[in-house]
């Protein structure tokens, strides 16, 4: 089951799924801010969102579970 | 058996492949990213088509029998090599919308020339404000990529009405001949088909040159007949000198000075006179083919080649949100012969990308910003914060000052890809010594006597984008591009105004006033900031040369080139370059 890691540390700016949701590898799931910069979050395989560990405003850091996707 | 190759083959013949296909998803994902590019294109387009509709009706040249500018270029310049600048460019915003001449990169007969034309639908090719730097600019190309100048001029003289904007300076329309000279004396031929009356600044653009080449119907002289007749002892017009002025112009019969007749036929400036404009335009071709130019297999390391990944895709990858990253990576392989690469000290100043490339077979040399985030650099941060794409940092301005140093000494062509916010800021820059390594750096492209060329991929701000050989580099830089998606600035419209404006927030919150006049204000110039910088205006100030799609990014690469290697003043033998074997280690 791919599990989506932030690979920087910053906000979380856009969250542009639900749980449920098809998506399809590369679809844009998740925008994080940091540094002035969008830093977009895309899915690396076809699946359903299963999980969404974080919400809109949030702080990440590096490594920290955005989403998982079954 | 006679054997043939290019020279130091294993190192150019095939070069590390870089980039890569760009997956189904991306491209879907991608396609909002075209619809915004194709938008700023249309803008461009639309700006363009003004302004070669400036004037008068090109259908009024035509049923006079003459031909326009872009007649006389189409009909000159071997198809598929015209390559425009400076089309926008309009600085003092004349009411023509345009500066009056015509210039880009062209081949003809198969030679680089650059190429310059007075706009004849505009008053008949006058001398107007803008346009005297616009040649100087011209000037400025032909000497730094010593290639001939070729000008089609059709010149009335000065905007009498505003003369005060074009005749007088430093900079003014008279530096021209001055610029003519100094090609002259510096070996690079100017070519100048005449057409049409030029008077006065007409007659030193028509004299000025090298060869002279007239249409019969031209003529060029220290003045026009008729001036000798304003000239009005009372120092203003009264009814009775209106009465002499409309009976001496009703009774003036006399033909312009400096006709074919006088100068073929008597002084034999002209080498040649045509009676038809297109029997000019092959003399230009006749002494094209006479033009210095060497054969482009003296210089090539390798087979001219396409990129192997589709340049379609560049409208996909540059995105043009600002605030987002991208594979730089992925853009140079879009411009490179077979997408190939050879980098320079990939794994240090990890915030640029320097290296050797082929483009039409010609090594040439490229630098650019990567992006994204860098964790754990640069180190003199101590993890204080991490590096960001589009930044300069220490080892970042050491690696492109090494790397412009050998390729000055390899005399390697470089092509500048700019996406820069500027250079690291604070104490700890300031200890890692920023400031000197910017300036180094600059110190560095100017001691090389490299022709440059640089594109603003997007962002080009604060000094990042003087150093790395922006248009400021005045000895290096040949040229620069913009596309649809730059914006040139000092600083971010939003960081402007903070730092224009925070004080005053400040004292008024602390004097619990109303903030919304500030905020107003602030967001005032943050809107004048994003209007300000956006392709078109930075077209028309002169910020780069010219805006180009990203498609055809490489054609001006090519033509770059191309037209450095037609006829180099220096030479480095390709099996003596140090670069290559340095790379390899």
């Amino acid at each position: 089951m791919p599990e989506l890691l932030s690979p920087i540390a910053g906000n979380v700016w856009k969250i542009l799924v639900a749980v449920g949701d098809k998506v399809e590898m590369d679809d844009e799931l998740i925008i994080l801010e940091a540094l002035k910069m969008e830093t977009p979050i895309f899915s690396e395989d076809n699946g359903t969102i299963t999980e969404i560990k974080i919400k809109e405003g949030d702080a990440v850091n590096e490594g920290d579970l955005l989403i998982v996707v079954g | 058996m006679s054997r043939k190759q290019t020279p130091l083959r294993p190192y150019f013949e095939k070069m590390s492949e870089i980039g890569k296909e760009l997956r189904d998803g991306e491209v879907r994902r991608s396609q909002a990213n075209v619809d915004l590019v194709r938008e700023q294109e249309e803008i461009i387009a639309k700006e363009v088509l003004r302004v070669k509709n400036a004037g008068i009706p090109a259908e009024k040249i035509h049923q006079r029998g003459g031909m326009t500018i872009y007649d006389r270029l189409d009909y000159l310049v071997d198809e598929g090599t015209w390559s425009p600048l400076h089309t926008l460019y309009n600085p003092t915003d004349n009411e023509e919308g345009c500066t009056g001449v015509v210039d880009g990169l062209g081949k003809i007969e198969g030679k680089w020339a650059v190429i310059i034309g007075f706009d004849n639908k505009v008053m008949a090719g006058a001398w107007i404000a803008g346009q005297s730097e616009n040649i100087l600019m011209v000037t400025d190309l032909a000497k730094r990529l010593n290639i001939p100048l070729v000008w089609l001029t059709n010149c009335s003289g000065v905007k009498l009405m505003e003369q005060e904007t074009v005749y007088a300076g430093r900079r003014s329309s008279g530096a021209p001949f001055y610029r003519h000279a100094d090609l002259n004396h510096l070996g690079i031929p100017i070519l100048n088909g005449i057409y049409g009356t030029n008077p006065a600044g007409g007659g030193y653009q028509g004299i000025s040159p090298t060869i002279l080449l007239a249409h019969d119907g031209a003529n060029i002289a220290v003045g026009g007949a008729g001036i000798v007749g304003g000239m009005n002892p009372k120092g203003y017009i009264d009814e009775e000198a209106a009465q002499a002025l409309i009976e001496g112009t009703k009774n003036f019969h006399g033909k312009a000075p400096g006709r074919v007749e006088t100068h073929f036929d008597q002084t034999a400036y002209f080498r040649e006179a045509h009676d038809t404009e297109q029997g000019v335009l092959d003399g230009i071709k006749d002494y094209m083919r006479m033009m210095p130019a060497y054969d482009p297999i003296m210089f090539r390391v390798a087979e001219p080649a396409e990129p192997s990944l589709n340049s379609e895709d560049l409208n996909m990858l540059l995105p043009a949100n600002q605030k987002r990253p991208y594979d730089a990576v992925q853009i140079l392989a879009r411009l490179t012969d077979n997408s190939e690469f050879m980098e320079y000290r990939p794994d240090y100043g990890r915030e640029v990308f320097t290296g050797i490339a082929k483009i039409d077979g010609f090594p040439v040399a490229f630098v650019g910003n990567q992006q994204g985030v860098f964790p754990g650099y640069p180190a003199y941060a101590n993890g204080e914060y991490p590096g960001v794409g589009g930044k300069h940092y220490r080892e970042g301005l050491i690696k492109q000052g090494e790397f412009v140093t050998l390729c000055g000494r390899d005399n390697l062509p470089i092509v500048w890809l700019q996406d820069t916010t500027g250079i690291d800021v604070g104490d700890l820059a300031e200890e890692a010594e920023l400031l000197a390594l910017g300036q180094s750096l600059v110190y560095s492209i100017e001691q090389t006597d490299l022709a440059m060329m640089c594109v603003v991929l997007r962002k080009g701000t604060a000094a990042a984008h003087y150093i790395m050989c922006g248009p400021q580099a005045n000895n290096n830089n040949a040229f620069t591009l913009g596309t649809p998606l730059t914006e040139i600035y000092v600083m971010h419209g939003e960081t402007a105004a903070a730092a224009s404006y925070a004080r005053r927030l400040v004292k008024e919150s602390e004097a619990g006033n109303d903030l919304t006049p500030t905020l107003d204000k602030m967001n005032q110039m943050i809107q004048d900031y994003q209007d300000k910088s956006r392709p078109a205006y930075s077209a028309k100030k002169g910020f780069v040369d010219e805006i180009v799609s990203l498609t055809d990014l490489r054609k001006y690469i090519q033509a770059f080139a191309g037209a450095n290697y037609q006829n180099p003043k220096s030479i480095t033998p390709v099996h003596q370059m140090l670069l290559p074997r340095i790379i390899k280690g």
